[in-house]
């Protein structure tokens, strides 16, 4: 109806914004923006809505079920769930897996990477590059991304991921409900002919992400309006960066070393998975249930960034900035370029994330192929049994949005006690909440809030892709935005309401 | 697209009530489905699991041609789904804030805005329908949705609130009035 809405012309009160999705609309995140009395942001909150209950619900149930289990809370990631369950099994019974089993592990996890990351490149993040923060709403969608890359982009994209999921469900039996990860191994070897598939699929992958890259230089390096928007103070925090790395501290998505770095580059801690309560701790605001975390050895020092406070981020970006490389080449000539466009490491701009996501894609590519090509992955040998009693147990994966961990207690029989999940959303919860108040105070002021400043608000916590819990399969679909205006004593003096048509009404 | 051949097998249809099917490749395999009933939602998650209990109810209840499909899959994995099928009915739940849980609600897809572009960030039945449709691949040519209203979508192994649950009846009596005709 209009593009912009004022809202009540109120010098006096505070006013609180609320962004709030409203069908199902508990799954997405919700922005409190509180406007101080000349109408200027003074603060602004992100919050995500958190699963519940999740410890309750693992207590007294079998370690060796939680990779079933755990797989199945979320529709997004699945596999990295199922991932680092079975790895956090491998520590509780303290069992190393044969190379085969890790080989078989590491190439299903490859292949899902490389589906979140398309995915996510080009049909939720496209519209914010692809199709560009300013274009009309009614343009900003997956439909806008295909009418400009091309039906036949469109189609390549969609034929590329059922490959790599039917690859997932070849190996892990089911994607959203894999059965792959057992203690110490898988529960079946690859077989010749499943390799050879997993080959070609893999080439074709590598293609597509060297594709893909092609289309990121074109259409958002190509575009000066792009790269300034990058690289804009407004979406730029200077933070810790989390990351998994192999033994050349270089990027990994499966297993390794957790490395930190401070926003000056430097390595500040490198710990495995077992250590990591002794650098994570989690922060608690009363105006909010998400959990923040921060590096436990710096200490929480409120919503600001810079090397003296904890705040750390996760997800493609930040486990670009933690290594020191890629470990495959043509990823590693796209990380090259990444850094010598965007000013040297560390890159602090947020928006990066996308760049950082796409030579990701071409590294799971890669990774795939190198896997599927090793000779080794026929090992019929894939399960080292387990011996020891089980006691306690972590497992660490790179999930797509970032560091994901499991950590289960339990008594002899293997009978969880005590159970704790670090998601990625988490690890970004704090530089989320600054980057969305950052863009509210350098986009909102004299009272005037536009829609197309919620997008950049908006646009401030994509580029992390946060989880949102429950909503993924959300009715009727696309997210309805309520704003309310509110004054100090909680009455609404208005109210900005965004269709699923992408309509604004003022009510 | 080449088949995958013995890998799925147990592609589309519910089987085990203990571990629904949600793999996320139904439709091209076995060719085209003229009804199916998708249910969605996630077990473990207090009454977002009413689409669980829908899927194993309504497999007893409708006609052996109809395909009954229970998934917590989301955003564009739903294509899967769409994919063949001539009449789509989706059940779900909604949490509107408007209605009472366990009230019941039907419309049709000319009824909602179907444009998507509220939300450039979240993808879901929708932008799956209108991108397969630019793709040109065979998307349904009718979608009912069948909804229950929800209390409670977060809580993990939550119960389902007696409302939500109790709708069952209604819901199956949408769900055969739709696809009886």
């Amino acid at each position: 109806m209009t593009d912009h809405a004022k809202t009540e012309p109120d010098g006096r009160h505070s006013r609180r914004i609320t962004i709030d999705p409203i069908t199902r609309l508990e799954g997405h995140g919700k922005i409190d923006i509180f406007l101080d009395e000349r109408g200027d942001v003074e603060r602004a909150y992100f919050q995500v809505p958190e699963l519940r209950g999740f410890e309750r619900f693992a207590q007294g149930r079998l370690a060796e079920d939680m990779p079933q289990i755990t797989s199945r809370i979320c529709g997004v990631c699945p596999t990295a769930h199922h991932m680092a369950s079975t790895k956090a099994l491998d520590d509780l019974y303290k069992v190393e897996a044969p190379p085969a089993a890790k080989k078989i592990r590491e190439l299903v996890y490859s292949t899902f990477m490389a589906e979140d990351h398309a995915l996510h490149f080009y049909f939720l993040g496209g519209p914010d590059f692809v199709v560009g923060p300013s274009a009309p709403a009614a343009e900003r969608n997956v439909l806008g991304v295909i009418a400009k890359v091309g039906v036949e982009v469109g189609t390549k994209v969609i034929a590329m991921r059922r490959r790599l999921r039917e690859l997932i469900t070849l190996v892990g039996g089911k994607v959203i409900h894999p059965v792959l990860g057992l203690p110490g191994g898988v529960a079946k070897p690859i077989r010749a002919e499943d390799q050879a598939r997993f080959q070609e699929v893999a080439g074709d992958a590598v293609e597509f992400a060297k594709f893909t890259l092609q289309i990121f230089e074109d259409v958002v390096l190509k575009n000066a309006d792009y790269v300034n928007l990058i690289v804009s103070d407004t979406f730029t925090h200077r933070t810790h960066y989390m990351g998994l790395v192999d033994a050349g501290n270089r990027v990994n998505f499966y297993d390794g070393l957790v490395r930190v770095v401070s926003p000056e580059g430097r390595e500040v801690a490198k710990f495995a998975a077992p250590q990591y309560l002794d650098y994570v701790a989690e922060h608690v605001e009363p105006w909010s249930y998400v959990k923040f975390c921060y590096l436990k050895p710096v200490g929480w020092k409120g919503f600001v960034d810079g090397a003296e406070s904890g705040i750390y981020s996760v997800a493609p970006l930040a486990r670009l900035n933690a290594a020191d490389g890629m470990a495959t080449p043509l990823a590693q000539q796209a990380y090259e370029r990444f850094y010598e466009t965007l000013g040297g490491k560390p890159v602090h701009h947020t928006l990066g994330n996308h760049w950082a996501r796409v030579v990701e894609l071409l590294y799971a590519a890669e990774r795939m192929k190198e896997l599927a090509d090793d000779p080794g992955l026929t090992d019929p040998n894939v399960r080292t049994l387990p011996t020891e009693k089980p006691r306690e147990g972590v497992g660490i994966v790179e999930a797509p949005r970032g560091t994901l961990i499991h950590h289960y207690q339990t008594d002899e029989r293997g009978v969880i006690e005590k159970a704790n999940l670090i998601v990625a959303t988490q690890g970004n919860a704090a530089r989320i909440a600054m980057s969305v108040e950052k863009a509210a105070k350098g986009l909102i002021s004299g009272k005037e809030v536009s829609e197309g400043l919620l997008n950049m608000v908006e646009m401030a916590f994509r580029a992390y892709d946060p989880c949102h819990g429950c909503a993924t399969h959300s009715l009727p679909g696309s997210m309805p935005l309520l704003i309310r205006i509110r004054d100090r004593e909680g009455n609404t003096s208005g109210v900005l309401r965004r269709d699923s048509d992408g309509s604004v009404h003022r009510d | 697209m080449a088949s995958s051949g013995g890998t799925r097998t147990e592609a589309s249809t519910v089987t085990d009530p203990a571990w629904p099917n949600a793999a996320g490749l139904s439709a091209p395999a076995g060719g085209p489905v003229p009804i199916r009933v998708l249910c969605l939602g996630n077990d473990l998650l207090a009454d977002d699991a009413f689409g669980c209990l829908a899927a194993e109810h309504l497999r007893r209840r409708v006609p052996g041609a109809v395909d009954v499909v229970f998934s917590t899959d989301g955003g564009f994995s739903l294509m899967d789904h769409l994919e063949g099928v001539k009449l789509l009915v989706v059940i779900d739940v909604v949490m509107t804030g408007k209605a009472d849980p366990g009230a019941v609600s039907v419309f049709r897809g000319e009824d909602l805005r179907s444009a998507p572009g509220g939300s450039p960030h979240y993808v879901g039945l929708f932008e799956s329908l209108a991108l397969g449709r630019m793709l040109g691949l065979p998307m349904p040519e009718e979608v009912v949705f069948v909804v229950v209203e929800a209390a409670d979508c977060l809580t993990i192994g939550g119960a389902m609130h007696p409302a939500v649950r109790s709708a069952l009846p209604a819901v199956t009596e949408r769900v055969e009035e739709i696809v009886g005709r």
